[in-house]
């Protein structure tokens, strides 16, 4: 068994906090994903399950031995690295064959061993070719065959696929994704592609300024955020400040920036105790957002709407503004609207439908279960 | 437009002149030294009236030249095995340190007393180390002048190291690690070959560095340890014959060879780096 259970993991360098009381059970054979923006410390961490960086408190157990004071060079981990780290002065075979090499393997094992991992890889071709003249994709997957080599109890992935060309890197997280579930071996890769990690991932870490702050399913992290960090970072959203004007049992009432009384139900139907004068971030993604133009006669008494019920029981919420800019993005076409003293975007992904272009008034409507809402202090209070 | 380029060549030639007569001024003494070795005289005299090879055989049938001839060699390959180990483990270490998060014993205490030779006289440094020496029975040996010498090329080895150092990929060393190479084997088996030219020119420089100093060995040596630059001194002291031309220009030569190798050598890994 190979689950890694990391225990109040903490990366102190002199002043400067680099990973802060990190724990979660890693499960045999599960891929995960440490997703963060750059300086989060997700690197550290995985460094840190490799054995090449010393916790400063914590404990690293892999399977049921405690590896936290165990060298790199005696753990059963292996790590791809961002910038592959091939050895130069070997050829792509050796490069292959050199943990086998320091396990003691024999020279004619370890080349047909070498090979194998190669072919599997698709890389026989080049077996003797010098890995500084190969290109970034085939490097990648050198590195890839030189970890898979020493059959590691786990593989570590350093954001290996963050040097490559969209299509490429797309390829290859698919790829990933099939030696995945050949190997079943306990993988963790790091990332700060929300796309890859949601492409690749059973379980997705969210990391930020060294912590660890949600560890769940895909969908879980995307839909209930813990908190308003998260949101941001999985895609892009409108936030909307606003302060709580009524709580009741069918939604929270809140005036906002946007001149617009909304309201905030829970599809549950519970909803918090929230006092009045409250401050909370409103997030309403593109997606739940839906666009309208509105005519010439009816745009006079727009301005502000109310929130109102919608047929489906759930509240209907609706502003109204002006469409700045277009900005046409392939499948999508994003506009971004003035509304109140802000500014929101929305999108359609079918262009050709009543096409609207800059200055025409329009109305935004959504769901009042579909917005998630945030303190101040960032934690997610609805829904 | 055009006047001002005209400008700036002449300038530039003007440079490159001036640069090439002050070079040339440093540089002739050698081409005398060189010149007069081939002297037939029994004194030295540029230009010499007539030219022979006498003192060449004079040299090389000299028991005690030979032997000097010996004893450095001897010396420069030990100042150079030691100081290349000493300057390598030093950038090495200080490297470890680095990429481990910060200045520790290495960067802060051992390396700006490994540099400190290079800032005392060598005068003080000779009397110091002989009575020093003296105390611990090493008087005499070659052992004392290596060690001396030492004193002066591990610094200089140190710096070619650093900046070799400084150009080696250290992630290459966490996947040698990574991959179950301890740190005896991933230096053996990845550091070394990325950074052997580095330690061979590294080892040459303490080598000629060794080869000239003439100060430290004075002090240090005996009549059968003294190396050529002390029993060139002692003779310049008897008699001024062509023979120390001869005994220069060996060692002007051997300098020279010594510089165009470590030049050979970091030109092709250059050359080979750039054909790949």
């Amino acid at each position: 068994m190979s689950e890694i259970t990391l225990d109040g993991l903490e990366k102190r360098y002199g002043e400067t906090t680099a990973v802060e009381d990190v724990s979660v059970e890693i499960e045999d054979g599960e891929l995960l994903c440490l997703l963060g923006p750059s300086g989060s410390g997700k690197s550290t961490t995985l460094r840190m399950i490799a054995g090449l960086e010393t916790p400063t408190n914590g404990s690293i157990a892999i399977g049921d031995e405690d590896v936290t004071d165990l060298p790199a060079y005696e753990r059963t981990t292996s790590t791809v690295f961002q910038d592959w780290a091939l050895f130069p002065h070997m050829t792509v075979l050796e490069n292959v064959a050199f943990g086998l090499k320091m396990g003691g393997v024999s020279k004619d094992e370890r080349r047909d061993r070498a090979r194998e991992m190669l072919e599997r890889v698709q890389m026989a071709a080049h077996a003797d070719e010098d890995p500084t003249t190969l290109s970034g994709g085939q490097k990648q997957r050198v590195a890839l065959a030189r970890s898979l080599a020493v059959n590691p109890d786990v593989l570590l992935l350093d954001e290996p696929l963050s040097n490559l060309d969209k299509r490429l890197r797309e390829d290859m997280q698919i790829e990933l994704r099939e030696i995945h579930e050949d190997l079943e071996k306990t993988f963790v890769h790091v990332t700060h592609d929300q796309d890859e990690a949601f492409t690749l991932a059973d379980r997705i870490g969210i990391m930020n300024d060294g912590e660890l702050i949600q560890v769940g399913d895909p969908d879980e992290v995307y839909e209930r955020p813990e908190n308003r960090f998260i949101e941001g970072f999985l895609g892009d959203t409108n936030f909307v400040d606003a302060s709580v004007t009524a709580a009741t049992a069918d939604g929270v009432r809140v005036d906002t920036e946007l001149d617009a009384e909304l309201v905030v139900t829970a599809a549950d139907g519970t909803t918090p105790d929230l006092e009045t004068g409250t401050d909370l971030t409103l997030s309403l993604r593109p997606e739940i957002l839906s666009i309208h133009g509105v005519d010439e006669e009816r745009a006079d008494d727009a301005g502000v709407r109310d929130a109102r019920v919608a047929a489906d029981g759930g509240t209907r919420n609706a502003v109204t503004g002006t469409v700045e800019n277009v900005v046409y993005r392939g499948s999508t076409v994003r506009y971004s609207v003035s509304v109140g003293n802000s500014s929101m975007f929305a999108e359609r992904t079918d262009a050709s439908t009543g096409a609207l272009s800059a200055g025409d008034d329009v109305r935004l409507e959504w769901d009042g279960d579909d917005v998630l809402a945030f303190r101040d202090d960032g934690d997610r209070v609805m829904p | 437009m055009s006047s001002t380029l005209h400008r700036e060549r002449l300038e530039d030639v003007a440079f490159r002149a001036g640069y090439a007569a002050v070079l040339a001024f440093l540089l002739l003494p050698l081409v005398v030294v060189v010149v007069t070795s081939f002297s037939k005289a029994g004194r030295i005299a540029f230009p010499p009236e007539s030219y022979s090879l006498v003192w060449y055989g004079e040299f090389l049938q000299s028991a005690r030249w030979i032997g000097a001839f010996v004893n450095s060699l001897v010396v420069g390959v030990g100042t150079a095995l030691l100081a290349t180990l000493l300057g390598v483990l030093g950038a090495f270490g200080q490297e470890l340190e680095a990429d481990a998060g910060g200045d520790g014993i290495v960067g802060a205490v051992l390396v700006p007393i490994v540099l400190l030779p290079l800032l005392v006289p060598p005068v003080i440094l000779g009397i110091t180390l002989l009575l020093y020496f003296n105390e611990v029975g090493l008087r005499g040996s070659y052992t004392s002048i290596v060690l001396a010498h030492t004193l002066w090329a591990t610094p200089l080895v140190y710096f070619v190291m650093r900046s070799v150092f400084s150009r080696f990929d250290w992630q290459q060393l966490d996947a040698a690690h990574d991959l179950g190479a301890g740190p005896v084997r991933s230096f053996v088996h990845v550091v070394l070959p990325n950074v052997k030219h580095g330690i061979f020119v590294g080892g040459l420089l303490a080598f000629i560095i060794s080869l000239q100093e003439f100060v430290m060995a004075l002090f240090l040596s005996t009549p059968s340890t003294e190396t050529i630059p002390v029993l060139a001194w002692t003779e310049i002291r008897q008699a001024l014959d062509p023979m120390v031309s001869v005994v220069s220009t060996f060692l002007i030569v051997i300098s020279v060879a010594a510089i165009a190798l470590a030049a050979l050598v970091t030109n092709l890994e250059w050359v080979s780096r750039q054909l790949s």
